[in-house]
């Protein structure tokens, strides 16, 4: 019997956004309940003989597997590299092959006996995607010592795969006392009953949380962090327990340089709440050997390169974990220590041009990776409840993570002076998480020294409480980032009104947040809604006067980020806008 | 309120006995503590002393001795070191917890005599925390035990002191008691697995058998301390008593047996990985590598009432305590501490565990390749002050090293081609040999026949 097909509607979106002249595509999903849930997809463009798709399978979380093709075809005729791909599909007997005709249709069809057989397939809401799925997270150092070879890494890797994959291992979920055992050990789990679930995990970690946070919840991505436990010891009661006392063997060789270092594996799986605990095991014991595998790739590709094998050239590789808004699940991604992102573009351009990502901004450089933990809150206008779509209106919203800013935060006391600053560090925060740099966020000394070295301000600003506006702001974000802005004026607030298709078309453009300053106050705007029949403009104003506690609750339903009638502003003053705009960038 | 120990009645058969031999005898205490009680569990006589000056480090081979006759002529060295090797036969979570004496002197009253006894138990401590990895002294707490039986009057006083302070300590007054009946001991046992390669650079300075036992000791100690411990096959809250584990198992055991001596447990240990390591790559060199394999076993004996935390503490000192024994004694008896360059593979087999009994449990010994058991029936004679027959000593904890093994093992982890062991050199000689003798024949048959073979030669070429 072919599974129950569900696809995620972050793969339908794309779908109806692929070019239909492009060769072949790939599917990856996983497999829960009799069910085959599509999350991915990939182009394949079968470049070198190369089959692109069993690399980025690597960096996907573990489960997710390949699971089908994709044509651009009005027929079910499939050419012989398309079906080579049908070769590699393990996770199903009836592998999935999706055509899509010339005016986007998408037709699902399992192949079954030979036969393509057409299917229905429900779609899965982001929402329910995540509410539905969670990622475990195994984090733990390998220490590695192997000879400085292409054949030292190889033999190396593989026997640590091998001994994770022995069942030795065991692995502990962080905070609890729940550990997970192999086949070496006679029992699986200990530290909860054997039939729960990873979701009734979850649930107990944090029931208090859960339940407040229900209302306003920005943080959708439920992860479970884990580590990895040796057994050191024996088991006394086995037939082949060998009792030999300990020895030390010294053994003389040929001279030869070794590395070594701390392998530190970072590594995702995706499942299902449903989930038993019982099962994880298995799941983990994938996820760490991907990411060996993946490490073993980064290692190998540096000892290739001229100048590693004589001295300090190789790094130690680092992992991230990328979670782009477009696509709807993690890619991982390992680079070596200290290589700037700049001189691995070529990289990231083929892996946009993949995953058929824009080519026009950064996703997988080091700050685009995912973060969980930040002491202050991220995005949380996405935390307002979502209005129903109207076909009237026009909504354009920042693109991307950013923190909220705002006074008394970092224990500094700028009440009454700060906001313009507070809303430039949101900016900044945008520009960092989006990858186009990695500097610290400026501190307001660090905003007034440099408008002090660019001469816009005498040295006694320096240490001072005086309001800065959007035409500082813009210099700080030019001198700092590279950034350059557009300023707008609006002799009112009124006046306002005028520029919504200004601001739509930044936000669609650039997507970075914008800084307005009027009389003496600052906000900062993340979003624009026009009503093409009322002539409304309705504003999403992130507010940096607020002075409580970053609780996203309070922040949300006390309005201090949320929708604002064009009434907000005052008729009578005057307004300065700073755009910050974006250079094309991967 | 008073420190109270419970000791075994024997021990005060074995206190009678010498009191009504002889004027004066000096010996170990050896114990455990756990915050539910503390028990006794053997006294050992402190060895004659031999007459030879030199040697603290020497093994106790009664020579003819001359009795020490008083207190005053102990040499408190002496006493150190037989704590020392005493201590190698503990399993973790005992200690050598004071001494005994017994003489015609009120020890307690006379200021020379107790500033003897003082002296010995201050040079003691000051001995056993030489060596770390040895948890030699008791941990948590530095008040000896001096126990007296007046020769006299056979009159039992005990009292402690502290000792590593200086000169002002007092003396507490501690209430001995005998038990009749033996003390039960919750067996703990595990069997803690080494295997680890290590690339060294042999060629610069060879290796230092020493140093390098050294340091897989103390990497041993750090992870080992770092580790989770299992009580069989279960995460167990520290704070709870051993025998409450026993009763949650068994809830309807009806048939009450009281004689019924508990099951050992079983111990397992689970090693985070390391998060210490620095946040390099390195690069070296080397031209060699040393494995490390093998176990130790391990097994801690309980008082039922101590809590799991102090049974985790016991069954990681042992392992550590274990290992530095071993090294300890090892690097005692070799010959050259340098692993020599020239050779090619080099095996440094330390002492394995044997297991010997000490009343109702057992204390340990170690057997260096190649000796037999009755090796053990001497230290316990001479170090323990008891008789046991070969019989009773249990060899088969750990089997002694198996040298074609390390060749197996060697062939399997390392892919590295080795350079010729002695073996295979001499087997290449041996064919190098008789290539050789075969050449040298031939070329004689060929100068001998010379004549005759030229004219066939000249005729074959003739022919053609």
């Amino acid at each position: 019997m072919s599974p129950r097909l569900i696809i995620s509607k972050y793969v339908i979106e794309r779908l109806s956004k692929l070019d239909t002249n492009e060769p072949t595509g790939c599917l990856y999903g996983l497999m829960y309940d009799g069910t085959l849930l599509v999350v991915g997809l990939s182009l394949e463009f079968f470049e070198n003989e190369q089959k692109t798709y069993r690399q980025l399978l690597l960096q996907l979380p573990a489960e997710v597997e390949l699971c089908g093709v994709i044509k651009f075809s009005e027929t079910l005729s499939i050419e012989s590299k398309p079906k080579e791909i049908f070769q590699d599909v393990d996770i199903t007997d009836n592998p999935l092959f999706i055509v899509i005709s010339k005016d986007k249709q998408i037709k699902a069809h399992f192949l079954v006996h030979d036969k393509f057989e057409e299917t229905n397939y429900e779609v899965l809401q982001p929402e329910e995607l995540w509410k539905q799925f969670i990622h475990v997270r195994l984090n733990t150092v390998l220490p590695l010592t192997c000879e400085a070879t292409i054949a030292g890494v190889k033999n190396i890797m593989q026997n640590k795969r091998k001994k994770i994959a022995s069942g030795q291992v065991s692995f502990h979920i962080d905070g609890t006392s729940i550990y997970l055992f192999g086949v070496a050990s006679d029992v699986g789990v200990t530290g909860t009953s054997t039939e729960a679930n990873i979701g009734e995990l979850m649930d107990s970690l944090g029931p208090e949380q859960s339940s407040k946070k229900k209302k306003h919840s920005i943080n959708k991505v439920e992860i479970v962090p884990v580590n990895l436990v040796l057994k050191t010891t024996k088991d006394m009661l086995s037939d082949k327990l060998v009792k030999t006392a300990v020895k030390m063997m010294t053994t003389q060789r040929k001279p030869a340089f070794c590395i070594s270092m701390p392998l530190r594996v970072d590594t995702l799986a995706m499942i299902h709440r449903n989930t038993k605990l019982s099962e994880l095991y298995t799941v983990l014991v994938e996820a760490a050997c991907r990411s060996l595998r993946l490490l073993e790739h980064v290692l190998l590709e540096q000892l290739g390169q001229e100048g590693i094998g004589d001295g300090a050239g190789l790094r130690l590789p680092e992992t991230f974990h990328f979670l782009p808004p477009e696509i709807g699940h993690f890619i991982t991604r390992i680079v070596p220590k200290g290589i700037p992102d700049e001189s691995m573009e070529s990289d990231r351009r083929s892996l946009h041009e993949q995953l058929s990502l824009p080519q026009d901004r950064p996703i997988f450089r080091r700050g685009n990776a995912y973060t969980s933990n930040s002491a202050k809150l991220i995005n949380p206008h996405e935390a307002i409840p979502v209005q129903p779509v109207k076909p009237d209106v026009a909504v354009a919203l920042v693109r991307g993570r950013y923190t909220y800013h705002h006074y008394m935060q970092d224990n500094f006391n700028d009440d009454g002076w700060g906001c313009a600053y507070r809303s430039m560090q949101t900016i900044f925060s945008w520009f960092r998480f989006q990858g186009y740099s990695t500097n610290d966020i400026p501190t307001h000394r660090d905003i007034q020294q440099c408008l002090v070295n660019i001469g816009d301000k005498p040295s006694s600003f320096l240490g001072s409480k005086q309001w800065i506006g959007s035409t500082e702001v813009m210099f700080c974000l030019e001198t700092i980032l590279g950034v350059q802005s557009r300023i707008i004026f609006a002799n009112t607030g009124s006046e306002l009104l005028s520029y919504t298709p200004e601001l739509v078309h930044h936000f669609e453009r650039h997507g970075s947040p914008i800084m307005i300053g009027g009389g003496v106050l600052a906000h900062t705007i993340l979003g624009v809604e026009y009503n093409s029949v009322t002539n409304d403009t309705r504003y999403l104003i992130l507010d940096p006067h607020y002075t409580g506690v970053d609780d996203v609750t309070v922040v949300v339903s006390k309005g201090w980020c949320g929708w604002k009638n064009s009434d907000f502003w005052n008729k009578t003053a005057h307004y300065n806008l700073c755009l910050p705009q974006t250079k094309p960038a991967i | 309120m008073v420190r109270t120990v419970y000791s075994p009645e024997y021990c005060l058969q074995y206190l009678e006995q010498y009191a009504s031999q002889e004027n004066f005898v000096l010996g170990l205490i050896l114990g455990q503590v756990t915050e539910a009680r503390e028990n006794i569990i053997h006294l050992a006589r402190t060895p004659e002393e031999k007459n030879t000056d030199t040697g603290s480090e020497s093994s106790y081979v009664s020579e003819k001795p001359e009795a020490v006759r008083n207190l005053l002529g102990v040499s408190e060295a002496w006493v150190a070191d037989h704590a020392k090797h005493v201590t190698r036969m503990l399993p973790g979570g005992m200690f050598v917890q004071g001494i005994f004496i017994t003489s015609d002197e009120d020890i307690f009253e006379d200021p020379n005599y107790f500033s003897k006894v003082k002296s010995v138990l201050n040079y003691t401590h000051k001995t056993l925390s030489v060596n770390q990895y040895m948890y030699a002294n008791y941990p948590h707490s530095n008040e000896r035990l001096i126990l007296h039986m007046s020769t006299n009057t056979k009159v039992l006083t005990c009292k402690s002191i502290e000792v590593g302070v200086g000169k002002s300590t007092s003396i507490k007054n501690v209430d001995w008691k005998f038990v009749p009946k033996a003390q039960q001991w919750q067996r703990l046992d595990c069997y803690y697995e080494f295997d680890d390669v290590y690339p060294v650079i042999v060629k610069k300075s060879g290796i230092s058998v020493k140093q390098q036992f050294q340091q897989i000791l103390e990497s041993a100690y750090k992870t080992i301390e770092s580790s989770v411990m299992f009580i069989d096959g279960e995460l167990k809250d520290g704070s709870e008593a051993l025998e409450q584990l026993i009763k949650k198992k068994k809830p309807k055991n009806s048939v009450k047996s009281a004689q019924d001596t508990p099951k050992s447990m079983h111990v397992s240990l689970f090693v985070p990985f390391e998060n210490s390591l620095p946040e390099t790559v390195e690069y070296l060199e080397c031209d060699g590598s040393i494995h490390f394999s093998g176990v130790v076993s391990s097994s801690v004996f309980m008082y039922p009432k101590a809590t799991v935390s102090e049974t985790i503490a016991a069954v990681k000192q042992d392992i550590i305590r274990s290992l530095a024994s071993r090294f300890t004694m090892h690097c005692d008896a070799l010959i050259d501490d340098n692993l020599l360059p020239e050779e090619k593979v080099c095996f440094n087999e330390p002492p394995r565990r044997v297991l010997v009994p000490v009343g109702s449990l057992y204390l340990c010994d170690y057997l260096f390749p190649g000796e037999a058991p009755a090796e053990a029936l001497l230290s316990v004679k001479e170090l323990l002050d008891l008789q046991i027959t070969e019989g009773d000593v249990i060899c088969d904890v750990e089997t002694p090293a198996d040298t074609s093994e390390f060749d197996a093992l060697d062939r399997d982890t390392s892919s590295e081609e080795l350079l010729a062991t002695p073996q295979e050199a001499s087997q290449f000689m041996y064919i190098t040999g008789i290539c050789f003798a075969m050449f040298v024949l031939v070329v004689s048959i060929f100068i001998h026949y010379y004549d005759s073979i030229a004219v066939c030669i000249s005729r074959l070429l003739s022919r053609s």
